[in-house]
């Protein structure tokens, strides 16, 4: 029940920034992640690195994790506001 | 990306290795203490990565509350480089004396660069710089470019234009010469010239500006005879002369007459005959002065050739550092004779060369007849030039009282 409520305060707000054009990613905290074919990977807006092997890295969002599977996965940089990761990627999960 | 490359190296980075209890969390509190990594690769336990310097320095509350452990795999950058440099005592003594040398010699002249000379040749203009001690090596601060202008205008009148210009090193001056013909002022009052005849002649052709023709198309003249007069009669109402003005007596005439010509050549003459023996020498040319080894005359009768160069780096960098070879080639001083072609070769040269000169004066060549003949002792040519010849004598004119004018 409280799961479906939180949903439903989502999608106002959601609907809210759209009316206000405001830019998704800052006002919702959500995490921005580009991805260059499958070699490359930017991410922004994340809390932290939560696990981190050649095969997988986890990330930590404000209201999400995400997961990168991979070979040989890198990371080339790593700084408070962004990090690419590079690498053979196979599959980014959210959950 | 250089850039940031660059700034990292500037200030020096480590490259670690990292183990321990909580690897993921030492990453997330150095980033959120604004500490940068790079390069984070996880090789079985251990993750290994890049971390600034400074960063480096900040690490140890973080390892504590992590549990983690690090070391220092490589040291990069300028603040590890430079100590290690400065232990180099010879080095940086040699950097310093390179300095030294590169300031000091930027003080001097080593090139000095002439652009636009057409009649003015280099080695007049060499001696002329030599004169005003404007010369290779010296001091920059010695030259007054503004003078030096001045200078070779005052030097060489038909330069219309000169500046002189300092580039590193280099002293480069721009001339212009003057290629318009040089136009001298007559005066406004002369005292009157006639128009003599040189050589015997007939008059083929007469065409008077100003003064007075005294001879016509077909008259015979002598030498000395005046063709046209540069005493102008003013008349009176009643024919009588009342004054003479004088003018330059200026008319195109041809004088048609016989002109000889006679050259000569030695039937033998002396030509060199390389024995085909040479010797190389080389030398070291540095400004005006040469080193060379010593040598002795190499052959009893030999001619040299010179030849210089200069590396294009040394060219580009001003320094006037030459080297060359001089090659002394031996001969032998043969006498010959001229064969019937050869003679007349020579000869047909030199003719073709009189002609030239006769037709840049204006001659006009009616008839000709040249013969080759040899003698005892040479080869002659003889010829007669029936020509049209451009009258160009002048004498002044003979001026005449007004008083016995008048009477």
């Amino acid at each position: 029940m409280r799961k479906k409520n939180d949903c439903i305060r989502e999608t106002k707000k959601e609907a809210l920034i759209e009316s206000l054009k405001f830019p998704k990613d800052i006002c919702m905290g959500a995490m921005k992640v580009t991805l260059t074919g499958n070699r490359e990977a930017w991410i922004e807006n994340y809390r932290g690195i939560l696990e981190y092997t050649q095969e997988q890295i986890l990330l930590q969002g404000k209201s999400c994790q995400v997961c990168f599977e991979g070979n040989g996965l890198s990371v080339d940089y790593y700084t408070n506001e962004d990090m690419k990761i590079s690498g053979c990627i196979h599959c980014v999960r959210y959950s | 990306m250089n850039m940031i490359k660059f700034l990292k190296y500037v200030r020096g980075y480590l490259r670690i290795r990292l183990w321990g209890f909580s690897p993921e969390r030492f990453m997330n509190l150095c980033s959120n203490r604004g500490i940068l990594l790079w390069d984070i690769v996880r090789e079985g336990d251990a993750y290994y990565m890049c971390i600034s310097l400074k960063g480096f320095w900040e690490l140890k509350p973080i390892l504590k509350k992590t549990g983690t452990r690090v070391a220092i795999l490589e040291r990069y950058g300028l603040p590890f480089f430079i100590p290690r440099l400065l232990q180099r005592k010879i080095f940086i003594l040699g950097l310093i004396a390179a300095i030294a040398f590169w300031i000091i010699s930027s003080f001097y002249i080593w090139d000095i660069e002439l652009t636009g000379n057409l009649r003015i040749t280099e080695d007049i203009f060499q001696s002329f710089l030599k004169e005003n001690q404007v010369t290779v090596g010296m001091r920059r601060d010695e030259l007054d470019i503004g003078e030096l202008e001045k200078e070779i205008r005052r030097q060489f009148p038909e330069v219309t234009w000169a500046s002189a210009k300092l580039e590193g090193t280099r002293l480069k001056i721009d001339i212009k010469e003057n290629d318009a013909p040089i136009v001298v002022e007559k005066p406004e009052t002369t005292a009157g010239t006639d128009l003599v005849a040189e050589c015997d002649g007939t008059v083929a052709a007469i065409i008077v500006r100003s003064g007075v023709p005294l001879v016509s198309i077909g008259d015979v003249v002598e030498a000395g005879t005046i063709l046209v007069e540069g005493r102008v009669p003013v008349f009176n109402e009643d024919k009588t002369v009342r004054e003479y003005t004088y003018v330059d007596a200026d008319a195109d005439i041809l004088l048609e007459h016989t002109r000889y010509y006679t050259e000569e050549l030695p039937i033998d003459y002396i030509r060199k005959e390389y024995t085909g023996r040479q010797k190389e020498h080389f030398y070291l040319k540095l400004g005006s002065r040469i080193w060379k080894l010593p040598e002795e005359p190499p052959f009893l009768v030999y001619d040299s050739v010179m030849k210089e160069t200069r590396p294009l780096a040394l060219e580009k960098l001003n320094i006037s550092v030459f080297w060359g070879t001089v090659t002394h080639r031996e001969y032998q001083n043969t006498e010959h004779d001229y064969t019937r072609e050869e003679a007349e070769a020579l000869l047909n040269q030199k003719l073709m060369d009189f002609l030239a000169d006769l037709e840049e004066k204006g001659v006009q060549i009616i008839e000709k007849d040249v013969r080759i003949n040899k003698n005892d002792t040479s080869w002659v040519m003889e010829g007669a030039f029936l020509v049209r010849e451009p009258v160009t004598g002048r004498e002044e004119t003979t001026r005449m009282d007004m008083g016995e004018t008048n009477e």
